[in-house]
């Protein structure tokens, strides 16, 4: 097996939260204001119920998601449904690489730097990209503890400044807007695609299927804290503050004298983010081998990152316009690709002999 | 198999590329190409000044600029004038003459002058709260007179004027009730938030090595810094009025750089907005009950009279709330404040004999501190019942624990809110 449940989980809990502390908290205050928690319970409820559905899937056949299609539907169709999902991990990348763009430039720089700066990271994810699922069960090992301490940190660093009672009253929100804030930011939800990914790649033992679906629910209890926390710091302005994981902190008391040591834990947690983001072209790569069945994913990751670099360089100036865009519409993908199909593999055929 | 050797000799390829690509980011990153600052081109706002005219905004913004020296840290401080219809423009401009383009991460201080007055702070204050401009965290204060003027003073403990009027604002003091120390998230929070009112710390400038007279002993401030009296006064005791309208400041008390001597800076008033417009300046007393409701207080000092004599008391251990509860659909406001005393000092010749037991509360003393602290307390209810200018935040209490009679109580109930006082301040011992 190339990765195990154990480094599954720690995806589900580290990578997810990562991914969901940047600016999924300012859209989502902007979106759902006080309401956020709400809206982003719906969201981790809904893709939790899918995760739980794939996780179950796996007790029942050791066939990968290629393998189930390709039993049911013909090998076509199995190179089509992964050349749909290859699509849908490249327009996963999209967003989160401007987000880390803007992010690298406006904390780690203190003057206003050119694009060229941060495109170095593209060495590092055309070489990540390319490596199989057990390299990336190596990395969920080694971001653990980094994410644990980095996270750790900062969060203690920002409760001195916390007013938790900022989140109240709890029925302030309207139902449209707390509904409304999970489907536009539905894109920063894509866990169980990732799953169904791993599907056949792990052996799956009794209980493992409880172990993700804990291991969702923990990554979500730190996504939902954090939110609380963000929002305990600054109520009404919280959708003018971006990248959240860098503002929570700026308020503490040692600060003044000892200068930005929060930059340390930033730094280690940009660490993650990077690793949880480039989760989606290695993915893409994965789906683009069986897809093409060209052997080579080190070419197919060079395509993938080339064809991202085109987009930052096309795009450098339009970061708005592009999140506008993809919370519009994005959505549509994530349901599809992220719930419908995870759910829908139940219908395929588990066993070789099944009808 | 040929395949399989062409694949193997591409990834022994792609790890020597991947070394190479490493060196080279090695050698730009520490041959300065990724842009990092070289100290000795730059030049560091530490602190702005804003004044408005009728048209414009004048910043004006105080650098550190760090100087080649033979001999440990050698930084000099100078200030560099921008104008234009917004802040982001007069920045620019400061930009251009300094010849650094930097971020405002290291500003600390934004001083408003008595100009600001005339606007909503919000529109002066707008780049600020733009995407990443700034971090929040700078200490924003009201000043009598023009921002500029202030920067430009001399004092006798640093060549850095903005980093003396950082002390007038510390957190040490914000911790004893002796300013209300606040930094741009806060009067956006407190701005953007159902009360929709924010207050800053109100500084004043007095020739160094003098004091103000008078008081009850809760006297701050000393002769103005050039000689003529300052619009909007001292006021080390005039506790009544509360919110003081403060129009008309346009020249102020600062009126340039002290000739014949160095001055220094004191905070205790409190300027108040809500909706962003100047509503008036809370006095020392009223500042020091707003400091007290808002802040975790370590240790503050509180005069009062009892009996004949006037008592000096340390309070430790300050509990303070505000409740707002809804009895019969009225709004029922409780203040309160509980603290452990000590006597600090008495206006009478000491005993060493008696000095052990003395600096605990008699009923009289106690008696006269709670009513000294309920004063305080009600004066700063009134002024701000007067100005309509709710810096207490009842109606966010409102919002947040009675909802739903928010839409309501909202509009009246500053002026139609019951407040009861519960004061209760106890001996140490």
């Amino acid at each position: 097996m190339e990765i195990s449940v154990r480094q599954i989980c720690f995806i589900l809990i580290f990578y997810n939260a990562a991914s969901k502390l940047l600016q999924y908290p300012t859209l989502l205050s902007g979106y759902a204001g006080s309401g956020l928690l709400f809206s982003a319970l719906v969201s981790f409820a809904v893709e939790g119920a899918v995760i739980w559905a794939v996780a179950y899937l796996s007790s029942k056949t050791e066939k990968t998601l290629f393998a189930l299609v390709k039993d049911t539907f013909g090998e076509v169709a199995a190179r089509i449904v992964y050349g749909f999902f290859a699509v849908f991990f490249i327009l996963c990348s999209v967003l989160p690489l401007f987000e880390h763009k803007l992010y690298v430039h406006a904390i780690f720089y203190d003057t206003v730097p050119a694009l060229f700066s941060f495109l170095p990271v593209f060495f590092f994810t055309v070489y990540a990209g390319s490596k199989p699922f057990k390299n990336i069960g190596r990395c969920a090992d080694i971001c653990m503890p980094v994410f644990i301490l980095s996270f750790a940190f900062v969060a203690f660093m920002s409760l001195s400044e916390v007013d938790y009672t900022n989140l109240l009253p709890l029925n302030a929100a309207p139902a449209k807007s707390i509904f409304g804030g999970s489907l536009k930011t539905a894109l920063y939800f894509t866990e169980p695609a990732y799953l169904l990914m791993f599907l056949g790649h792990y052996k799956y033992k009794k209980g493992d299927a409880a172990r993700l679906v804990l291991s969702y629910a923990g990554g979500a209890a730190i996504v939902l804290f954090f939110l609380a926390t963000f929002y305990g710091v600054y109520g009404g302005i919280s959708s003018s503050r971006q990248f959240a994981i860098s503002k929570t902190s700026l308020y503490f008391s040692a600060m003044d004298m000892i200068g930005r040591v929060d930059l340390f834990a930033l730094y280690a947690m940009e660490f993650v983010m990077l690793f949880a983001y480039v989760l989606n072209i290695q993915l893409a790569v994965h789906c683009l081998v069986r897809c093409t069945g060209f052997k080579s994913p080190e070419i197919l990751s060079f395509a993938v990152n080339a064809a991202l670099f085109a987009v930052i360089v096309a795009f450098d100036r339009f970061y708005t316009a592009i999140q506008s865009l993809f919370a519009g519409w994005m959505w549509i993908p994530v349901v599809l690709f992220a719930v419908a199909l995870p759910a829908a593999a139940w219908g395929l055929r588990r066993r070789r002999n099944e009808s | 198999m040929k395949a399989e050797l062409d694949r193997r000799a591409l990834r022994r390829v792609s790890v020597v590329f991947f070394w190479l690509v490493l060196i080279a980011l090695a050698g730009l990153f520490f041959t300065n190409d990724f842009g990092i600052v070289d100290l000795h081109k730059t030049s560091i706002i530490t602190a702005v000044g804003v004044d408005v005219t009728e048209n414009e905004v004048q910043v004006t913004a105080q650098l550190a600029v760090p100087m080649p020296s033979q001999s440990g840290e050698n930084v000099e401080y100078t200030a560099v004038q921008g104008s234009g219809e917004t802040i982001a423009d007069a920045l620019n401009e400061i930009n251009v003459k300094t010849g650094f383009y930097p971020q405002l991460q290291f500003c600390k201080l934004i001083l408003l002058g008595d100009s600001c007055k005339e606007k909503n702070i919000f529109q002066v204050l707008g780049c600020f709260y733009r995407k990443n401009y700034s971090e929040l965290t700078a200490k924003v204060a009201m000043c009598e007179g023009k921002a500029s003027d202030m920067l430009s003073m001399k004092t006798s403990t640093s060549d850095m004027t903005a980093s003396v009027i950082l002390r007038a604002l510390s957190d040490e003091l914000k911790k004893s009730a002796n300013v209300s120390g606040v930094n741009l998230k806060d009067i956006a929070v407190e701005n953007f938030s159902v009360s929709s009112a924010a207050y800053m710390p109100y500084v004043e400038a007095n020739k160094s090595g003098t004091s103000e007279e008078g008081g009850n002993g809760d006297n701050v401030g000393g002769d103005p810094p050039s000689g003529g009296s300052p619009e909007g006064g001292s006021g080390g005791g005039s506790s009544g009025g509360g919110s003081s309208g403060g129009g008309g400041q346009e020249s102020g008390g600062g009126g340039g750089s002290a000739p014949g001597g160095n001055v220094e800076f004191t905070a205790r008033k409190t300027a108040c907005f809500s909706g962003g417009e100047f509503k008036g300046i809370l006095d020392e007393q009223q500042s020091f009950a707003l400091d007290i409701l808002k802040n975790e207080i370590r240790l503050a000092v509180l005069p009062c009279d009892a009996g004949e004599y006037h008592y000096t008391l340390g309070l430790k251990n300050v509990k303070s709330k505000t409740e707002l509860k809804i009895k019969d659909g009225k709004p029922l406001v409780t203040v309160k404040f509980g603290a452990r005393a000590q006597i600090a000092g008495i206006k009478k010749p000491v005993d060493p004999a008696e000095t052990a037991a003395d600096d605990k509360l008699t009923g009289e003393v106690k008696e006269g501190a709670d009513r000294e602290m309920e004063a305080r307390l009600s004066s700063l209810v009134e002024a701000c019942r007067k100005s309509d200018c709710d810096i207490l935040g009842i109606k966010t209490l409102l919002y947040k624990y009675h909802n739903s009679h928010y839409g309501r109580l909202k509009d009246s109930i500053l002026s139609d809110m019951e407040v009861v006082y519960d004061v209760e301040i106890n001996s140490v011992n």
